[in-house]
């Protein structure tokens, strides 16, 4: 990271992929402990702290190598985008703006084809959870959110084993990752809408 | 470590490193109700007191002669200039004139009429013959501790690190760093409060583990959480309101207090009554947070006093529903770190406010754990500040580091009013993103650029932080151009923003400026105008200092001198009349080394009185009389 001669901060390689960041390779399946412990340790030499009375080229070298450093560990540290990044260094986009391309913004990456049975599926669970929530059936809104977790934990789990393959079925993988995010975003909806409730009943 | 072999080596003598600085570096807590400097003395951080301690109340007055006062003395000067005392001033940082929030409270202040939506708020003092912004008031609290700090390590200092709010956004943090400069200080970092105080708590206790930060200052609340392993202070989560702090109590209970006096809750505009219901309610808060009742007197009018009893009850009642605003926040700092409470391995209080009973019941029913406050919550954020002052300055150990997150969300304006988010919440700083964006016309040759900061999805609802426009782009069909945006937070939490349009290469980037914020132009116009008038400023402000204690002399020894008639000897009274004459003349003046020497004379001419009076008041109290009362008596 530092130049051996002088101990000079070196600009970042601009190529690396986030794996390179860590010096690892690409793959799914990365030890979490090692992980972290190379990312604080990169992070204690790289720190723009460390060069607050560098010169300015010192200094610029410093955030960029922080910049890139911090995005390669918030991708990597969480399964979803660490699958998701896997997936689209193969050309395959299954991320958040993949489908849902907001006006204006420029989308010219592959997507993802979707299941018409897991958009059925979805579609029943969320007026299975509105009719529960207007009938005030908290175990039911409870057990419904369980179910949907157990699903989106298990599509994660078969992401893992896909990605552990001797040759990956990408088309596979990148289906159980849109399912995966389907069954996210009823999550992440349960949780506003229970936050709502909690709000008007103060 | 074997990453290290994976990044390139700079050809051999390029770039040496630049000679590590053994600077004088102090950390500076600018807060809302008080300010502090502190340094690393021998390892140890310290924080510098002057005669009334380590706090500098955060009160400006300004005076009729030109002159600003600062700290306890401008405190001293609010109940009878009101309009012309600054008090609380954190609270209109990188505020606009017509933010609500800011300036339609129960406030004694007169604001400049004009401005647009999108200029700073500014005080209108000395009945509209000067408008002064929030960080000009800020530099001024600056400068003195800027002063005490250079007295104390008896030379020139080489930087600060200042603190802010975790939960401030981008342009209350740009007006803080503009206060520094303006006051002179080479700002080498922002820091944010709670951060500092688990910095100060995890060297000096040693503390491991994950930790929530519940900071309840003056006028702002932070909650953070934080992981410390190893060296590592890594913030996980944070969140807050950046208008919500123990002054929100005063003016609670002061509405209360003036409800109970029959009076409106607006104090029917007056001024004068404001300042003194608002101090009445700090001190009664104050007070119960060790006794169960206390009694308020307050000067309704001339000669109407108003006597009232408050008890704890009644003000944990009346601060309640502001108190009831710290929960939201908390829990969400907690979601946001993906923890329970119960996996905590405890609270930091911080701030003045964690004081009150009512706020430590609150602490300890959200997390579920005994709050820590073996460090002074008042000083421990200063503390903080010196230790990270010391680590930037290349003093101190090089294992430690501060991992901060963006409090906020970055974005910007999209077709139709909604925010895209670049950036989000609690991402670890230094970052970055970058996006594409096209054009929704044909042969539009422009793009306008809306920078907004909030969790909100309209843009509406968020924090305007900057526009700016792109433009010379030739014209193409609709969906042709691609313009690319960079967002970079440096690791202050400032933004700055670049566009570049790729198909000509045209850039335009920009320091965010925020659009409730001071211009480079301004600020560097104020700080000229500062270095213009360094000189005569501080001969002014000592003026002003000197003629305040004066005053104070002189009343003290009028009184002395009609309680005590009977203790002076032959002769006496006409050399103590002398010398309060001479102070009188002097005083009118603009010397304030005479007024000094005034001083110096008159209490050289009264010594001997006051002594006699000292050793009567000591005998009557060991004839069994109340020495407060006898204290209160003799005018001290």
């Amino acid at each position: 990271m530092l130049c051996a001669g002088c101990g000079a901060v070196q600009p970042p390689d601009r190529t690396a992929d986030h794996f390179r960041v860590f010096g690892l390779p690409r793959k799914f399946d990365l030890d979490m402990v090692d992980l972290e412990r190379r990312y604080k340790e990169m992070t204690k030499v790289l720190h723009p702290d460390r060069f607050a009375r560098a010169d300015g080229r010192a200094r610029r070298a410093s955030l960029e190598r922080s910049v890139q450093l911090n995005l390669a560990w918030s991708t990597l540290s969480e399964p979803v985008p660490r699958a998701e990044y896997l997936l689209s260094l193969q050309g395959i986009e299954v991320g958040e703006s993949a489908s849902s391309k907001k006006s204006g913004e420029v989308d010219n990456r592959a997507t993802q084809p979707v299941d018409t049975a897991l958009l059925i599926e979805v579609m029943d669970l969320r007026e299975a959870l509105a009719e529960a929530r207007s009938r005030g059936d908290r175990a039911k809104v409870t057990s419904l959110v369980a179910d949907v977790q157990a699903h989106h934990d298990k599509e994660m789990a078969e992401v893992a084993v896909g990605f552990a393959a001797a040759q990956p079925d990408l088309a596979a993988i990148a289906a159980r990752m849109v399912a995966a995010r389907y069954y996210r975003r009823f999550l992440e909806d349960a949780e506003a809408d229970r936050e709502g409730d909690q709000g008007t009943a103060k | 470590m074997p990453v290290e072999a994976l990044f390139d080596i700079s050809e051999p003598g390029e770039a040496q490193a630049k000679e590590v600085c053994k600077g004088r570096a102090v950390g500076i807590d600018l807060g809302t109700t008080n300010s502090l400097v502190a340094v690393v003395q021998a390892g140890q951080p310290t924080c510098l007191r002057d005669e009334h301690g380590s706090l500098l109340p955060s009160v400006v007055h300004y005076a009729p002669d030109g002159g600003v006062v600062v700290g306890q003395e401008a405190r001293g000067l609010a109940a009878q200039a009101p309009q012309d005392t600054i008090a609380s001033v954190k609270r209109f940082m990188g505020r606009g004139p017509r933010d609500a929030e800011a300036t339609r409270r129960l406030t004694p202040y007169q604001f400049a009429p004009g401005g647009d939506s999108e200029s700073v708020v500014r005080f209108s003092v000395l009945g509209g013959q000067r408008a002064v912004t929030p960080v000009e008031v800020s530099a001024e609290i600056l400068r003195v501790l800027k002063t005490r700090a250079e007295v104390a390590l008896g030379g020139e200092l080489d930087g600060a690190v200042i603190t802010v709010p975790a939960y401030f956004d981008d342009g209350q943090r740009q007006a803080t760093r503009d206060a520094g400069r303006l006051a002179g200080l080479e700002v080498m970092r922002l820091l944010n409060e709670p951060t500092a105080a688990a910095l100060a708590y995890g060297l000096d206790k040693q503390a491991e583990g994950t930790f929530a930060v519940f900071d309840l200052g003056g006028g702002t609340f932070d909650i953070s959480i934080l992981k410390l392993e190893g060296g590592v202070f890594e913030v996980k989560s944070t969140g807050g309101d950046s208008a919500l702090g123990g002054d929100d109590f005063d003016r609670a209970l002061a509405a209360h207090l003036l409800r109970q006096m029959g009076l409106p809750e607006d104090a029917a505009g007056d001024r004068y009554l404001t300042r003194r219901v608002l101090d009445a309610a700090r001190d009664a808060k104050e007070a119960l947070t060790k006794l169960s009742a206390t009694e308020v007197v307050i000067e309704r009018g001339p000669g109407d006093i108003w006597r009232g009893t408050l008890t704890r009850d009644e003000l944990d009642h009346v601060v309640k529903p502001v108190l009831d605003r710290c929960e939201p926040p908390a829990r969400r700092a907690l979601r946001d770190a993906g923890l329970e409470a119960k996996q905590l391995s405890g609270v930091i209080l911080v701030g003045g406010a964690t004081r009150m009973p009512i706020v430590r019941r609150l602490v300890a029913s959200v997390f579920g754990c005994e709050p820590l406050a073996d460090i002074d919550p008042d000083e421990v954020v200063a503390l903080g500040a010196a230790v990270q002052a010391d680590l930037l300055a290349g003093n101190a150990r090089k294992d430690v580091v501060l991992m901060d997150v963006v409090p906020l969300s970055l974005g910007l304006e999209m077709m139709g009013g909604v925010a895209e988010k670049l950036i989000h919440r609690n991402t670890t700083v230094p970052c970055g993103a970058v996006q594409t964006f096209t054009t929704y016309a044909d042969n539009q040759t422009g793009f306008d650029l809306h920078v907004v900061q909030g969790e909100r999805e309209l843009v509406a609802d968020c924090r305007s932080l900057a526009r700016f426009k792109l433009t010379g782009i030739p014209p193409m069909p609709a969906g042709m151009a691609r313009l690319q945006v960079t967002f970079l937070v440096d690791a202050d939490g400032l933004l700055s923003v670049s566009a570049h349009e790729q198909t000509t290469g045209k850039e335009s980037s920009i320091r965010v400026k925020p659009s409730y914020g001071l211009t480079d132009d301004e600020v560097e116009r104020m700080i000229r105008d500062s270095f213009a008038h360094a000189e005569q400023d501080v001969g002014e402000r000592l003026l002003v200092v000197e003629r305040v204690e004066g005053d104070r002399i002189l009343q003290a020894t009028r009184a002395a001198l009609a309680a005590s008639a009977d203790l002076l000897v032959e002769g006496e009274r006409a050399a103590i009349e002398a010398a309060m004459g001479a102070l009188d003349e002097v005083k009118a003046g603009r010397d304030h080394l005479a007024v000094r020497a005034a001083i110096q004379a008159l209490d050289a001419a009264s010594k001997d009185f006051a002594t006699r009076r000292m050793n009567q008041a000591l005998a009557q109290g060991l004839r069994g009389q109340d020495i407060g009362a006898v204290e209160s008596k003799v005018g001290k």
